[in-house]
């Protein structure tokens, strides 16, 4: 050290000269009640809500209206079987369906179950087919699946029996007609997700956006804040370069301190408590991408607030990108299916690879090398915005000086 | 006389408090960027991003471990179903769970080794199919067509066995298919993903504008300590003060809110059921109750940077809370009753009941009664307002 000694006095300069952009930052942060209930009640909080909201994961027990003209052995057959599962109940049950439909309307019910007049005929006659409709109430897609899992598989469970007499009639024996009844069977397997739960759907990808969101929304706060009261600390040393490239790299560690805690908890920890949310993950992967998807975070949520001269404008005018977030990164509508162009505007948000890339790892057990893409993109996002807010940071810097 | 005079007065301040606000409204473009460019902004994405409403040609793979003619023809069929697209063609089971994993598909069907010679020995060779629910939308429409797939390959198979047999082709049907299920869906007929999405989530993000702006609007006199003035524009009184500011506001809101309508059930020609006017009057109402509760919010915390937080957090909660995504009848009973908390709830009740389903009237009028009487929230906060307004004496940080 002593070979080098202007060196040493630059390098321990710059260190301390970091360590307090950090300090300054994490102070800031602390002595703010605005952006500690933003990022302290909402990341921790709003965790535990959700959780607690999608409890139950699956809806159970929808009322739904039987409506029986067949009135027949058949038929009350049927509906037992049905109104045994536990996906739906039946709470009603009209003579016609005018009746049925009013109920519907009434929302009394989500549900209806017809029978016609010559179900049981049909099914004696040996010959023609047997209707039975569902009519589904769609307000919410959740009902639809629930009264045709149990009418589909009560529906098979009582075809094969059918098939069997039938096919005995025709002079079949039992072990051939039973082959022919199944032609090509099939099985199905819901992989990750095998109830089809949607806390298992929705929860992950919230955890992830809540951790984003908070950081992106304080961030703007803060810096709106920074602006507005002419904190002039950092100016100092403003025709450098490497000044905004230092303060940059201070403040993004102090954001990059607070929340490496905090989304450890809400990506790692949180999914093991409410046992009802997947997490197959392994969490040291989970951990290391945290890493860039903070950083790109981060860096994004510096350069955007860049552009925040007040404390409120960030508050006011980004909070609904919370949810364009969700809905362009392509969770619950498929990505396949968002337009070209906002597929691609959504590739420059961190958002995006961060809710896959988390739902690969959390949810689907994938490797560090199957979310390679995620990763991938995240780190090019960290260096893509960390070169912005540098570049602004400068030219604010020195628009500052020359006033 | 004097009576007469006084009530004159009375609206002629709150003219006068509506006249500064609109100043104030055009004096920053912030006021006009939160309201009109957001919300306009996020009809212009929702009705873009759902423009389909029915995901089409979703990606799925296919393990063809037969390849027969046969089974390449299976392969073929499913590639030209409107809904999937056969994206990879995979070696192993193992292969196809990478793609699976790696996000590149939503599902996959395997065809098993021998599948020809067992299929026409009748020896029930097995199709497996495989989906990813992790995307819970995206994978039942996946598994709906594979499904799909396999009942068809079974059924063409049943119906060539049968008929060579001699049967006519509806004895056969009747053997093959002795019960058919015919599904109807009631009030979303195609099952139109943007009807049920975005009937809702657009008045959700006017809320969340009206809270944010709202609070905003009321705490920068705070912040910038010319609440005595806006008082004193209002002769002092606080309920003509807030009359006067938030009145140029909800005919911004509303105006919005008419614009959200006529997009959804004009130009997306979304159904609507029952009555226009009730949608319509149920929206206006909507607006004034976010108006109310986020007087009330930064009432209660006369700081706007405490406010704004608090104000966005209770905005962010109405969208899952509102049980349009997750119906209420699922949530815990606890949580049940909190969701009479969020006028977007309300408002979701009228939208189900008259635009989807043209109900019963009570079931309009219920949730309109429950939303008005949110409108009486900001009388308790009168004072606390006043007391701050004229002190100054609210916290900084």
């Amino acid at each position: 050290m002593a070979l080098f000694p202007e060196i040493w006095q630059n390098v321990s300069k710059t260190v301390r000269f970091v360590w307090k952009v950090i300090a300054d930052t994490i102070y800031a942060v602390f002595h703010d009640s605005g952006v500690i209930t933003i990022f302290f009640v909402a990341g921790l909080i709003y965790p535990v809500l959700y959780g607690f909201l999608c409890w139950e994961n699956t809806v159970k027990e929808v009322p739904i209206i039987a409506v029986d003209l067949s009135g027949s052995k058949e038929s009350m057959e049927f509906l037992r079987k049905v109104d045994a599962s536990p996906d739906v109940k039946i709470e009603y049950r009209c003579t016609s369906m005018i009746e049925a439909e009013q109920l519907m309307k009434a929302q009394k019910a989500h549900g209806i179950i017809y029978f016609p007049r010559d179900y049981a005929d049909r099914i004696k006659g040996l010959r023609g087919q047997a209707h039975v409709s569902l009519y589904c109430d769609m307000t919410t897609f959740l009902y639809m699946k629930n009264l045709l899992l149990p009418a589909n598989m009560v529906m098979l469970e009582e075809m094969h029996q059918i098939q069997l007499k039938r096919m005995n009639a025709l002079g079949l024996g039992d072990e051939l007609a039973y082959e022919f009844t199944q032609g090509a069977p099939y099985e199905e397997t819901k992989l990750y997700n095998p109830i089809d739960g949607y806390a298992s759907f929705l929860i992950p990808p919230v955890l992830v956006l809540i951790i984003l969101q908070t950081l992106f929304l304080g961030i703007c706060m803060l810096r709106g804040t920074f602006y507005e009261e002419k904190r002039t600390i950092y100016q100092a040393n403003a025709h450098h370069f490497s000044h905004a490239i230092l303060v940059t790299i201070g403040m993004a560690l102090a954001f990059f301190i607070i929340y490496s805690g905090l989304s450890a908890i809400d990506l790692i920890l949180f999914p093991r408590i409410f046992k009802n949310l997947p997490h197959i993950g392994d969490p040291m992967n989970i951990l290391l991408f945290i890493v860039p998807l903070l950083l790109s975070t981060i860096f994004f949520s510096l350069f955007v607030s860049g552009f925040m001269h007040n404390r409120e404008t960030g508050m006011v005018i980004l909070l609904p990108t919370s949810l364009l977030f969700l809905f362009i990164a392509g969770v619950s509508w498929p990505q396949p299916c968002i337009p070209k162009a906002w597929r691609i505007l959504s590739y420059f948000f961190p958002s995006t690879w961060g809710l896959h890339g988390y739902l690969h790892l959390n949810s689907m057990g994938a490797s560090m090398l199957q979310i390679k893409k995620e990763f991938d993109a995240l780190w090019i996002l960290t260096g893509f915005y960390f070169v912005l807010t540098v570049v602004q940071q400068y030219l604010t810097f020195r628009k500052a000086r020359k006033h | 006389m004097t009576k007469t005079r006084n009530k004159l007065g009375v609206w002629k301040d709150i003219v006068n408090v509506a006249k500064r606000e609109t100043n104030i409204m055009f004096s920053r473009p912030l006021y006009l960027i939160a309201t009109v460019v957001v919300m306009l902004l996020c009809c212009f994405f929702f009705a873009t991003l759902l423009q389909k409403g029915v995901p089409e040609r979703m990606p799925v793979g296919v393990v063809d471990l037969d390849f027969t003619t046969t089974s390449r023809n299976v392969v073929h069929q499913l590639n030209s179903m409107q809904m999937v697209e056969v994206k990879g063609h995979y070696h192993s089971y193992a292969e196809a769970r990478d793609a699976l994993q790696r996000g590149e598909i939503y599902g996959f069907l395997v065809i098993p080794r021998h599948f020809y010679n067992q299929l026409g020995g009748l020896k029930r060779p097995k199709l497996s199919v495989y989906t990813n629910n992790t995307y819970t939308v995206a994978a039942n429409m996946a598994y709906k067509q594979l499904l799909m797939m396999c009942n068809l390959v079974s059924g063409a198979l049943q119906l060539q066995v049968f008929t060579a047999a001699g049967l006519t082709e509806p004895q056969a049907m009747a053997l093959i298919q002795p019960i058919v299920v015919e599904t109807h869906q009631i009030a979303n007929p195609k099952a139109n993903y943007a009807i049920y999405l975005i009937g809702t989530i657009l008045p959700g993000i006017l809320g969340l504008i009206i809270l944010s702006t709202t609070i905003f609007s009321i705490g920068i006199e705070m912040k910038n300590q010319t609440s005595r003035e806006w008082l004193e524009t209002a002769n002092g009184s606080m309920s003509v003060a807030l009359t006067g500011k938030i009145f140029p506001y909800s005919v911004l809101y509303i105006i919005l809110g008419i614009c959200c309508n006529t997009l959804m059930y004009k130009v997306l020609d979304f159904p609507v059921a029952g009555s226009f006017f009730a949608m319509s009057m149920s929206l206006l109402i909507y607006v004034c109750t976010m108006q109310a509760i986020a007087v009330l919010i930064i009432g209660l915390l006369p700081s706007v940077r405490t406010a704004l937080s608090i104000g966005a957090l209770y905005g962010m909660l109405a969208f899952s809370m509102s049980g349009f995504t997750y119906p209420a009848m699922a949530m815990l009973p606890a949580f049940r009753s909190l969701t009479w908390l969020f006028p977007l709830t309300h408002y979701y009740h009228v939208y189900v009941n008259e635009a989807l389903l043209d109900g019963p009237v009570q079931n309009t009028i219920l949730p309109i009664i429950y939303m008005l009487l949110a409108l009486i929230l900001p009388l308790f906060i009168i004072k606390r307002l006043h007391y701050a307004a004229v002190n100054l004496n609210y916290p900084t940080n």
